[in-house]
Formats: structure tokens, sequence, C-alpha cells
């Protein structure tokens, strides 16, 4: 290192000394070490390639460098390891497969990584710093032949400022060496000129390039009333699901989404418990045998009535015998000969997996309890039952769904069939594994407020928002929610509440998948206390 | 250049007592430079400019499609469950394993003293170079959300506070693969210093005198600096060796750490090394071929060069052959059946074809180098190198895409199908890699001028000593 800082005051603008030429490596060799033996430090040696030998034969000291190389690697280590344990281990702490926060092993590569980088780029750069570059003014570039310094041309050079320097008499030694020539060279004292303009550029490229940072920081630091300039959308613009709007997400158009087919929910699996189903399945399911195909069965129970457009058809389905989708052409009949003919028939049919994807009534009929859907094609009861509810027309029409009309418009000839309806024997009270505590109340409360209020109101009159917002509109086609103060429903017992909300009714979906059981207990619950607050007599004062 | 002269001679024989010339012709150091300089002094020759037709156009098709899945997300690919890691790693993998013949042929060769590297060590570091460019895009892109690629680096984040994970072999990736782009350019911009200064001290005008003035530092050839200058060089070789045996090391991590069948061996790292020398040195032989025909290098780039290639080539192919073997001998010697199976369904599944292909072109089409025949018809060497690269991405498609299409879940089995952006994009980053290299022909000295002078005149060297004896 200490060798080479003269070269870099060589600037002193009157600076000079000899240069001799040779074309032959071995020639140059010799006049090296006749310099150093002849006792001057103040030289160099310049060649187009690293010439063996150079360094003894002009007595050029070896290089600090590779300390640097060592100082650098250890730095590079250290920074690693003391930052991935910071990190990791103090900073921002997490469990991940099973490691410790301080795992070394997991932290060896990064830190060897980043040794071999401190190391590669402290050696370049401190190669570069050590020789003194980039330095683009040097005195020996005065001379043109020096131009073949990179090509094929070796020059040995002795600088004015050596103690011992004397021109004649290094003239003269040079000359002794054999060379092509020796120049005298002196110091270029025109080019300070040029690098003006150059400066210049330079500088308002770096400010140039500092605008985009500047607006960056300017448009994230001051509050603006516009709206966010979008480089990047990210997840701005998505296809958000909206109320009442129809998704582009989803093939059918809806934005409530049923459950998977073919899946039952965890702790949902119950063939003939009235806590689940909100019903006694009594003389219903006489026929249920608790055999392999219940399964399936149940499945394909939900779907036809969770996920399909089927509990939305209200009339229709009740008498459920006719699958709508299957044979629409003659629904009159069927149901008559259902009752006898058709469990046989069917039987099969629904323990086929494949026949499982498809919404199909037919298990329900021969399961009657399982099946949300009416079962009992035979009994005419229209008021009562879940299905048959005077809203018929309407549900096909409130949904979005681009084939619910479709749907709808094969419906009405099965509902003019005789409107059979289901005989269900629904609890009377809450289940016995629920009480009718404040817990359970406000647990309705809350999931009623949450999930069913948007549609039906607060107080359950059927004035939602969501209602209201149709109605401002003038949707064609918007139907209002239910009242749950309509007289109808007050008479029902809240097993048949529990059983609407579970599986669904007219255009309403069901929330058995939404809401757990408890939920869905204490929100019947919920709006049976409703319906009685708004219809107090005065015997309920006496509480 | 005077190649009607060197044509008769041979100099892929060593012959006892003296060695062979690595530079033939006997040309002096005045014609290597011109030699070298010429290239980019010079107007381009038509091949270039066809070159440069295909490739532009491939590379703004690459960028476009770029674009469009920025603007469209990761869907545009066929990346599809159950094999979310499909082309874009699979192109990563084969870039990054491309990229490894050049910091290989600098640095190892460097210390084992093999001074026939000196003529194609720029050349191969060039193509590292481009390759980890192409490499970098490919993760870069696959994160979903390219612009914020950076949160992979442990930065002081002002909302969030939180830092990487470093136990994950995916960090150390972004670490090897930065790493190693970052010391590999430096390294071959080191390397390049002398050789632009020889550029500056031909040129002509005044602009290019400038523009090469700058790049080269203002270098001067002082011996003192050239001390220096291969102090740290042989520096930089030392920490490149294990830099590169790292990098690929690494990336096998990020397929071997985790649990998956056919991924989760001890055997990727060496047998991923292997692949990437073995692809690297193919990579270049398929550059250098064209190249030392085009611009008339054959007096540098002899045939003694290739054939030393060749013999690389064919010791990493059947290394990469005996890695395929063994993954089969553990899949039985394991008795573990769904290792057995992820295997045996590479070789006889679904994919059968890739890994096939792989097998044919990876271990069988580099046998033929055993023949001397091969090593020295430059045409034959030329298609079998083809094959190589051809074998080596199906080797990164077959690694990454069979074991994901069968993992642990049989109801999730599923068969990918690559999107025409896929393809659009494997393509276009052949696009991206050609135009940086006829860039680099262009522009810069694609041999090494200084080392090659070095090379011949320790030779003249010697031969002085023989004459003289020691004078000193």
């Amino acid at each position: 290192m200490s060798d080479h800082k003269p070269e870099k005051k060589v600037k002193p603008p009157q600076a000079f000394g000899w240069m001799a030429e040779y074309d032959d490596e071995n020639k140059f060799l010799d006049a090296a070490r006749k310099v150093r033996d002849s006792g001057y430090t103040r030289t160099d040696a310049f060649a187009p390639f690293p010439v063996h030998g150079i360094d003894e034969a002009l007595g050029i000291k070896p290089t600090v460098l590779p300390w640097f190389t060592l100082i650098a690697g250890a730095c590079g280590t250290t920074t690693a390891l003391v930052m991935e344990c910071w990190m990791n281990g103090y900073s921002y702490p997490y469990i991940i497969s099973g490691k410790p926060f301080i795992s070394l092993p997991a932290f060896i590569p990064v830190a060897f990584e980043l040794t071999v980088l401190f190391a590669a780029f402290t050696t370049v750069f401190a190669m570069l710093g050590l020789n003194g570059l980039p330095k683009f003014s040097n005195p020996v570039f005065s001379n043109p032949k020096f131009d073949r310094a990179t090509d094929d041309r070796f020059f040995i050079w002795v600088d004015s400022r050596d103690k011992y320097f004397n021109s004649d008499k290094v003239k003269a030694l040079l000359e002794g060496t054999s060379p092509l020539a020796v120049d005298e060279v002196r110091e270029d004292d025109t080019s300070t000129d040029v690098p003006k303009a150059l400066y210049f550029g330079i500088l308002t490229l770096i400010l140039a390039s500092l605008i985009p940072a500047v607006l960056v920081w300017n448009m994230r630091s001051v509050r603006s009333d516009k709206s966010r300039w979008h480089v990047f959308f990210d997840m701005d613009f998505m296809p958000y699901r909206k109320a009442q709007k129809q998704t582009t997400i989803f093939a059918d158009g809806r934005t409530q989404r049923p459950p998977v087919p073919g899946t039952v929910p965890r702790g949902g699996y119950a063939i003939d418990d009235p806590m689940y189903l909100g019903y006694t399945p009594d003389a219903n399911t006489a026929m249920i045998t608790p055999d392999s195909s219940s399964v399936v069965k149940l499945v394909s129970a939900q779907e036809g009535a969770a996920q399909e457009p089927k509990p939305q058809e209200p009339a229709p389905t009740t008498q459920e015998p006719t699958p709508p989708a299957q044979e629409p052409e003659k629904p009159a009949e069927k149901p008559a000969q259902e009752p006898t003919a058709e469990p046989a028939k069917q039987e099969p049919a629904t323990t086929e997996p494949a026949k499982q994807e498809e919404p199909k009534p037919e298990p329900a009929k021969t399961e009657p309890a399982k099946t949300e859907v009416a079962q009992e094609p035979a009994k005419p009861e229209p008021p009562k039952s879940v299905p048959a509810t005077p809203i018929t027309p309407a549900p096909a029409a409130q949904v979005p769904a681009a084939q619910a009309p479709a749907a709808a418009a094969q419906q009405p000839p099965v509902a003019a069939a005789t409107p059979a309806v289901p005989d269900r024997k629904y609890l009377e009270k809450l289940p016995e594994q629920f009480q009718a505590n404040d817990e359970m109340f406000a647990l309705g409360r809350k999931k009623f407020e949450q999930v069913c209020s948007a549609c039906h109101g607060f107080a359950g009159y059927g004035n939602g928002l969501v209602s209201k917002r149709a109605e401002a509109l003038q949707s064609s086609y918007w139907l209002q929610p239910t009242s749950v103060h309509d007289e109808r429903l007050q008479k029902q017992p809240i097993g048949q509440v529990y059983y609407t909300i579970t599986n669904g009714k007219g255009k309403m979906a069901g929330y058995g998948s939404t809401l757990n059981v408890k939920e869905r207990w204490a929100v019947a619950l919920y709006v049976k206390s409703l319906q009685r607050s708004q219809n107090a007599q005065a015997t309920d004062l006496s509480n | 250049m005077s190649s009607v002269l060197t044509s008769g001679i041979d100099n892929t024989y060593d012959t006892p007592g003296r060695r062979t010339p690595l530079v033939t012709g006997g040309h002096n150091y005045s014609a290597v430079t011109r030699m070298v300089s010429r290239i980019s002094e010079e107007a381009q020759p038509t091949v270039w400019w066809i070159a440069m037709g295909i490739a532009v156009p491939l590379l703004i098709m690459f960028v476009s499609l770029i674009g469009h899945l920025f603007l469209t997300g990761v869907g545009v690919w066929g990346n599809m469950s159950p094999v979310f890691w499909a082309w874009p790693i699979v192109n990563f993998v084969f870039w990054v394993g491309i990229g490894h013949a050049g910091t290989l042929i600098s640095a190892i060769l460097f210390l084992f003293r093999q001074n026939w590297r000196t003529s194609i060590n720029r050349a191969a570091e060039a193509m590292t170079i481009f390759a980890v460019v192409c490499a970098g895009t490919f993760p870069g892109i696959h994160v979903g959300r390219a612009w914020l690629a950076f949160w992979l680096t442990p930065y002081p984040s002002l909302n969030l506070w939180m830092w990487p994970q470093f136990r994950s072999p995916l960090l150390w990736d972004v670490f090897a693969v930065g790493t190693y782009a970052s010391v590999s350019l430096v390294f071959w911009y080191m390397g390049m210093i002398p050789d632009l200064a020889t550029f500056r001290d031909r040129s002509k005008t005044k602009w290019r005198r400038m523009i090469y003035g700058i790049l080269c530092l203002g270098w001067s050839g002082s011996s003192r600096h050239w001390m220096r200058y291969e102090k740290a060089y042989a520096i930089l070789a030392a920490l490149a060796t294990p830099l590169v045996l790292s990098v690929h090391t690494v990336v096998s991590f990020d397929f071997a750490v985790s649990q998956l069948p056919g991924w989760h061996t001890t055997i990727f790292p060496p047998y991923f090394v292997a692949g990437a020398i073995f692809s690297g040195f193919g990579m270049v032989l398929t550059l250098l071929i064209p190249v030392r025909a085009i611009y008339n290098l054959k007096d540098l780039i002899t045939p003694r060069h290739l054939e030393n290639m060749c013999k690389i080539i064919l010791a990493t192919g059947s290394m990469v052959g005996l890695a395929y073997i063994t993954e089969f001998y553990m899949a039985w010697y394991s008795q573990n059946p769904n290792e057995y199976f992820t295997f045996v369904n590479r070789a006889f599944g679904p994919y059968w074809w890739a890994y096939w292909i792989m097998f044919t072109c990876n271990v069988i089409s580099p046998q033929v180098f055993w023949f001397r025949i091969f090593r020295q018809n430059v045409i034959l060497m030329w298609i079998v190198t083809i094959f190589v690269n051809i074998g080596m991405w199906f080797e990164r498609f077959v690694i990454t895409v069979t074991s994901l299409s069968r993992d642990f879940l049989p109801s999730s089995w599923g068969y990918f199908q690559p999107t025409w952006v896929d393809i659009g994009m494997l393509v276009g980053s052949f696009g991206l890699f050609t135009t940086l290299f006829c860039l680099f022909c262009k522009y810069l000295p694609i041999v090494a001028i200084s080392e090659v002078k070095g090379v011949m005149s320790q030779h003249a060297h010697d031969e002085h000593r023989h004459e003289h004896g020691h004078s000193h």
C-alpha cells in the first residue's frame, strides 16, 4: 500500500520522468533489474499482462490486500449471525417447523453467503483503492506511444521525484537496456477542462434519478383527498361479493355459498336427533334403518335442500315426489304413485355415488325423516308445513342467479299438483341440551343481529337494510323478507323456526352451515322472544 | 485469422517434454489483441444481426408477458393444485445451473492452474451473468406481487416491523443467488478491466475512448497494479469456488429440505452441483462453437479447448447418470413405499416421456464423448450439447413436476398443463439471454486478452530461460 502512495502524488503539474519502451518482456525484465540495482525507487513498469518475475525485478513489495479480505469476511460472518439471531431470536421470534428460534445450523448458509459477499466486494474495492483507481489522468498517458502498453509493448518509468533522480543519468541508464525508445514525459496540463461538462452531466443525472424517489416519498407522506394512484392494483379491485348483486366469482351468480356438495359439517352428522333436526322423527322415520347407505342419503338430502334452488321453491318441492329437474313434463302423476312404488325403485339410485351430485329429492322420499324437503307426498296440509308457504311464486323471481328463473318456470305445474306437506312433530321447546337462559338469549340476539337482521330487521319485521335498499332501488323482483311477527309464523313452534333457519325457506338460504347447532337454537329462541315481545299479553307482566 | 495455417495442426496431443501451445497459429501479442478487439471495432457479421433479429422480438415478448403476468396475476401460468411450482421454478433452476460454468471456469480451473481456461473464461463468465439474470427473473415474478419482492430482504419495515425467516431454504436461496450474481458480476468486471483498457487505447473516436476509459477506471498496466490485481483475482477465485458449489447446493435445499418424496433426499446437493456444471459446460460449448467460427477465433479457442470441455461434460454427465440410478436404488433400498412409488412413477407414470427424454439426453448422449471423433468434430459436439441443454431442462421438470403432481393425497393428484404464457416465457428468456450475449460480443472483449497473453508469455519466458539459463 505504502509503496503505491507516491504515485497518487504524481499530480503536481511539473512532474515528469523518463520512459523506456521495450518489445520483449525479457529485455523489459532485465531493464527493470538494472533500474532497481541503480537504487531508484520511484519507478514503475507497465505491461499488457502481469509479467512473471517483475515484482522481484522491480522490487515491488507484497500487498496487504489479503488482510482486507480476511477482516471483511469475518465481518460478513458476524453480521449475518448477529442479524439472524437478533431478527429471528429476539426482534421477531416465531415458531416454524419445530426449529428453535436461534437455530445455528439453519443460519449457516446465509452466514456463509454474506462472508463471501463481504469478502469479495471488499477485495475488489480494496484492490482498486490500493491501486488508486479510478484515476483517469496519469502522466504516462501523455505519451502517445503508451497506448501500446495494453497491447504488446512494455515500459519502464522513472519518476523525477526520486531522490536520486538525475535526468541525464536516468536517460543514459535506460538507453543502456536496449529499448526501442526512451522518451521524456511531461504531465499533460490541458486535461482538466474536459470534465467540467461531465460533472454537470453527472450531477444532473444524479438529481434526476432522485426525482422518482422524492415523488414517492412525497406521495407517501402527504395527505390528499384524491384517491390513491394505483401503480399496482394488488387486491384493490377484486370481484367482491356484494349483497343483492350478482357476482362473477361463481357460476351460479350467487354470493351466498351453500355447503360443498357431499360434505357433512363437523358435528353435524345426525340422522334422528331432534336437536339437529328440529323435530322428532317418530312415525316418519319408521323406515330408517341405520345401514351404510344412510350417510349417502343424508348427504344427498342436504344437497337437495341446503344447496340447491329447491328449498327456495316452496310449494313444488314440498310435495317433493317429483324431481323437478329430472322430469318436469309429468309432475302431476308422480306424486300419486310415489308412496308405494317409488321407494323401492329409487333406493338403488340414491346409494349410487354418482347420483349424489345431482339435486334429487328422491332420497328424501325414501328417507322422509331426514330430508328437510318434505316427504309423505300423500299428506296435503299446506298451511302448517314448512315448504307450503303462500309465497310460492316469489322465490324464483328473487333469486338473482341466472338459472333460477329457468328452474322456476318449470315449477308451477308441479305446484298445481297435490300440495303434499309433511306433518312433522316440531319441537315445542328447546331441546334438553340447551337451557333458555340469559346466555342463550344473548347468543341468539348476537347472531340474529349479525346474520338475520340485514334482511329481517332488528325487530324482525322484514325491514332490514337490505330490504330497504332494494325497495329504494325499486327493484322489480324484490319481495320483502317475511316478518317474524306474521301470524302464521307466530304459531310456529320453536322447532319449526329452528328448521327454517337450518334449511332455509323460500328465497332464504339455509344457515345450517353458517351457524352451529347451539347458535341456531339460540336464534330460534330469540325469534320466539321477539314475537312475544311484539305481542305481549298482560299476563307476561306477571313475571 | 490465420486459420488456414493452423488447420493442419493438432494441438490436442500432449507431447512429453514440451507443452503444446494454447494459442495456435504463431501469433504474437499484438495479433491476439487485434483478433479480439476487431470483433468490437468492426461491423458485426450478418449472423449477429440475424441472431439479434430473432432474440430482440423474443425479449420484447418476454417483457410483454411479464407485464401481462403483473396485470393479470399468476393465474396466467399453468400452476394449479397440486403443482404449484411449475415452469417458473423449472426455468429458474435451469438457468441457475447454466450459470455455474462461468465461475467454475474462472475460479476452480484457475485454482487448479488449468491455463487453457484463459481463452474461454470471459465468454463463460458473461454467459454466467446473463444466465443468472434470466434465473433471477423467474423467482422474482413467481412471488406473485413482484413489486413487493423486496420483502424477501431483511430491511427495516416501518409499517410491519417484521423480519424474514432465516430458517427457510427459500431465504437461503435469496442470499445464495444474490451473492452469486453480485460476486460473479464484480469478478467478471474486474477481469475485464485490463481488456477494457486495451479497447480504450485502440479507440479511434473520442467518445469511444472516453467511455472505455471510464469503464476501465484509468487502468495503466502498472506492475504494482498488476501485482494487487492478480492477488485479488486469486482471492476472488478462492472465494468463488465454494460459492459456486454452495449456490446450487442451496437451490437443491429448496427441494431437499421439504418432505415430499422425490425431493427429500440427501443426494440432492452433489447431484444438483454436478448437473449444474454439466449444463453450464453444455451451454458454454453451445455458444462458443458458433462464436469461434463466426469471429474466427479458432486460434484462441482451439480444438484442445473444446476437447477438454467435452471431457468435463462426459464426466459430469456420468455423475448425473449415477445420481439418477442411485435415487432409484435408494428408493428400493429404503423400502419406503411412497419413495418407491415416486420413482417408479417418474419413469413409468404419466410423465414417463419427460423422464426418458432427460435420461437419454443427459446420460446416454454425452457417452459419445468417449470416442475421439465426437470430441473433435464440432458439428457432432454441438448437437450433443443441444441435447444436454434439453435434457437438463427436463431434469428440473421431472424433479419439480412429477413429484408435486403425485403428492401424498391421491385425491389431489393431477397432471400439469402449461399455458401459452408458460411456453412464451421459457422461449422469451432465451431471447433475453441471447440479446445480452450478442450485445456482449459487440461491445466487450469476449476473450480475456491479457490472460491469454500471460499464458503465451509463460511459454516464451520458459523458452527464454531455456536458452539463457537463470540470469539472476
